[in-house]
């Protein structure tokens, strides 16, 4: 039904630069919470998801960090708080926490599911399409859900990933199956290693709706998905998901290249459907709720200023430990490729 | 056995200019193993070189010393080493081990800059010289290009590459050159560089083919540049695939010094190793282009995604002294790192002997 409103390719890059706003005006419950002293809460704006006719917020809640949560209760609280302050995109996958993520989210949406736009990963890592089914059901099991918004491949990573996605009986065809099953709306991929592995997945063309990849100030000068991939997947009217806009742990912003504000402000103010942030408290999701409240995009020149001040740290990928490292490949993934596991190397 | 050059005690870089010209006797020793021309030059190496990073994990430093003993007497005369081994030890060993052979060997070490500057490269060098108890090297080389901003920081002003030319101006290094084992275009970009460097050293092996491939990105470009390319790592590092099954160590290193390089450097730690090693170097025959092509179709599958190959794709071979250098995390679980921070815990500082470059 979304795409009755008829966002053409062209539309999504105007209306994307242009950033809708999403009313909350009538939504209950925020003054209570106390975020509306000032009497002229602005929420977080809304942007259409490639040519679906979705739109999702322009910040989304990472879902590997709602598992490191210490308490469920506060995993919860958060929730709520991001589903409060008008975020409704949620991300996960299947392998996070042996599952704990998914459940969380499930548990947190009960009752609150048809707000928000619910995104999970399938981990087949090479295996083939009956794998992926078992685990879209498992997924939806946990996630207390019988749909899900989108459906992504998790960490396509390896460089030998994309045949084997796209063999006979690979995970492909399981993101058709259960597009037609009426199981997921959309489908895409995701993977931080590099641009060159997204580009042989785009060049299948495959209808991917989404490909999520690492987007931060220190990526446009080191193994570009910048450069590289972010205009290919806008020719293809593929939405584009931003990832780790502080380096995956907030390794930019720890060692000082960025403050956290100007790291997620870079990131969102590419052309992108939204940018998935880990936040694994409240105090990181009020900290992102204050870029993303009636977000402000970055202008050209503060972007380009911005990228010539970190480039002396980009060049080495010290800080995108995703692209030169294993330390963000994870174990699922490193058992299918006969990888030693994460104890074994850790980076 | 018959000498690879004549012996020569570094008097003047002109002595050795004139002994280079004379180069290897020409025959073959009699220990059979083959020497093959170090690149333009008229130097011939043993087409096995012996690696120095290995060294350090022999039992002790009698056995250690024992190893490079019978390698030298068996027909090894290059010798592999590098400034940052077990926090130089292997060098230390391999100095002892080579007293009273130092001139029938080709002697090799690394310098440990990462992108630092020329002064600290000098200061690596001279402690490098006293470790291995001789005053010359036959071959200095950059160690570890890893990093995609190496060559920059190589080649800028005050970098690593003035402190190349200026040990081959003082006649401590008679060649120069580097070494990397993550990625093809780094090498290329060195390459690019145009700095004269007489060695280029990288891994080679039957899943290098099909995957971030050396052997088919740089080694013919090292070749036609004249420059003498220094296979490694024929056996993944740590022999993973020979332990899986996937060949065997005689088919690994056969392939690897198949290939058209001056010499195939490997780790030997036990003198089983050595044995092994000698016994296919000597009376070495080249695998046919048939061999090696149903070689590298058997580690096709493999090597598609880089688990044999874990120096492209992880931090696992990358020194600490590189981490270090480049601000990358230091795996505190490695052996390496363990023994760094064994090696400093009363100074504070990684490496004591050296004093890190003033701003």
């Amino acid at each position: 039904m979304e795409n009755k409103k008829g966002f053409t390719r062209r539309g999504f890059v105007k209306a994307s630069a242009a950033v809708v706003t999403a009313s909350l005006v009538a939504r209950p419950g925020l003054a209570a919470r106390g975020y509306s002293q000032s009497g002229a809460m602005e929420g977080v704006p809304h942007r259409p998801l490639g040519k679906t006719g979705a739109l999702v917020s322009c910040l989304g809640v990472g879902g590997y960090h709602l598992g490191s949560i210490k308490e469920e209760k506060e995993s919860t609280e958060l929730v709520a708080r991001a589903l409060d302050a008008g975020i409704n995109f949620f991300d996960n996958c299947w392998e996070y926490h042996d599952g704990v993520s998914e459940e969380r989210l499930g548990a947190a949406l009960k009752g609150k599911r048809d707000k928000a736009f619910v995104m999970t990963k399938v981990c087949t890592h090479g295996r083939g399409k009956d794998v992926a089914m078992k685990q879209l059901e498992e997924s939806l099991r946990r996630l207390q859900t019988d749909h899900v918004d989108l459906w992504q491949i998790h960490e396509v990573v390896y460089w030998n990933d994309p045949e084997m996605i796209f063999a006979p009986n690979g995970a492909a065809e399981a993101l058709l199956a259960a597009k037609q099953q009426g199981k997921v709306r959309f489908v895409g991929f995701t993977g931080h290693k590099n641009p060159a592995i997204h580009l042989k997945m785009l060049a299948h063309d495959f209808p991917f709706d989404t490909v999520q990849m690492p987007l931060n100030a220190l990526d446009a000068t080191f193994r570009s998905f910048q450069k590289q991939v972010l205009p290919e997947a806008k020719k293809r009217g593929v939405a584009v998901l931003g990832m780790k806009s502080l380096g995956g742990s907030g390794e930019i912003a720890v060692n000082g290249a960025v403050t956290p504000e100007e790291g997620l402000r870079y990131a969102m103010s590419l052309p992108v459907a939204t940018t998935i942030s880990g936040m694994d408290s409240l105090v990181v999701l009020e900290q992102n709720l204050n870029v993303a409240r009636g977000f402000k995009p970055f202008g050209e020149q503060e972007m380009a200023a911005l990228r010539e001040r970190v480039r002396p740290l980009a060049a080495d990928g010290r800080y995108e430990l995703f692209k030169t490292t294993t330390k963000y490949d994870g174990n699922v993934g490193r058992e299918q490729h006969h990888y030693p596991p994460k104890e074994k190397l850790p980076a | 056995m018959g000498l690879l050059r004549e012996p020569f005690s570094a008097k003047s870089i002109s002595q050795r200019v004139a002994t280079e010209g004379r180069g290897a006797s020409g025959q073959e020793p009699s220990s059979g193993i083959p020497l093959r021309k170090f690149g333009r030059h008229e130097v011939k190496v043993s087409a096995l070189g012996f690696g120095g990073h290995h060294l350090g994990d022999a039992e002790n430093v009698q056995v250690a010393m024992r190893l490079v003993q019978e390698a030298v007497d068996n027909g090894i005369t290059f010798f592999d080493n590098c400034w940052e081994y077990h926090v130089g030890k292997s060098e230390d060993w391999m100095g002892r081990g080579l007293k009273g052979r130092r001139d029938r060997v080709f002697l090799m070490t690394k310098v440990c800059t990462h992108g630092r500057e020329a002064m600290l490269g000098m200061q690596m060098l001279e402690q490098s010289l006293r470790r291995l108890q001789t005053d010359h090297l036959d071959l200095w080389q950059i160690h570890g290009v890893s990093f995609e901003n190496d060559p920059d920081l190589f080649i800028r002003p005050n970098g690593a590459a003035e402190a190349l030319r200026k040990a081959k101006e003082q006649g401590k290094v008679r060649f120069v050159g580097f070494t990397g084992h993550k990625d093809p275009a780094i090498h290329l970009k060195m390459l690019e560089t145009d700095f004269p460097f007489d060695a280029v050293q990288m891994p080679l092996n039957a899943f290098d083919a099909h995957f971030h491939s050396f052997t088919e990105q740089v080694l013919s470009e090292v070749n036609r540049r004249g420059m003498a390319a220094l296979g490694m790592k024929p056996m993944s590092g740590h022999g993973d695939p020979i332990e899986q099954g996937e060949l065997s160590a005689e088919e690994a290193l056969r392939y690897a010094m198949s290939l058209p390089v001056t010499t195939t450097i490997t780790g030997i730690d036990k003198p089983e190793i050595l044995q092994q090693n000698l016994k296919i170097a000597q009376g070495f025959t080249p695998m046919t282009a048939e061999e090696m092509h149903g070689l590298r179709e058997r580690t096709r599958q493999a090597a598609g995604d880089g688990r044999y190959e874990l120096y492209k794709v992880s931090l696992k071979f990358d020194n600490p002294e590189a981490r270090i250098a480049h601000n990358f995390p230091l795996d505190e679980q490695s052996a390496e790192v363990k023994e760094m921070l064994k090696a400093t815990e009363n100074t504070g500082h990684p490496f004591p002997d050296v004093k890190p470059p003033q701003p």
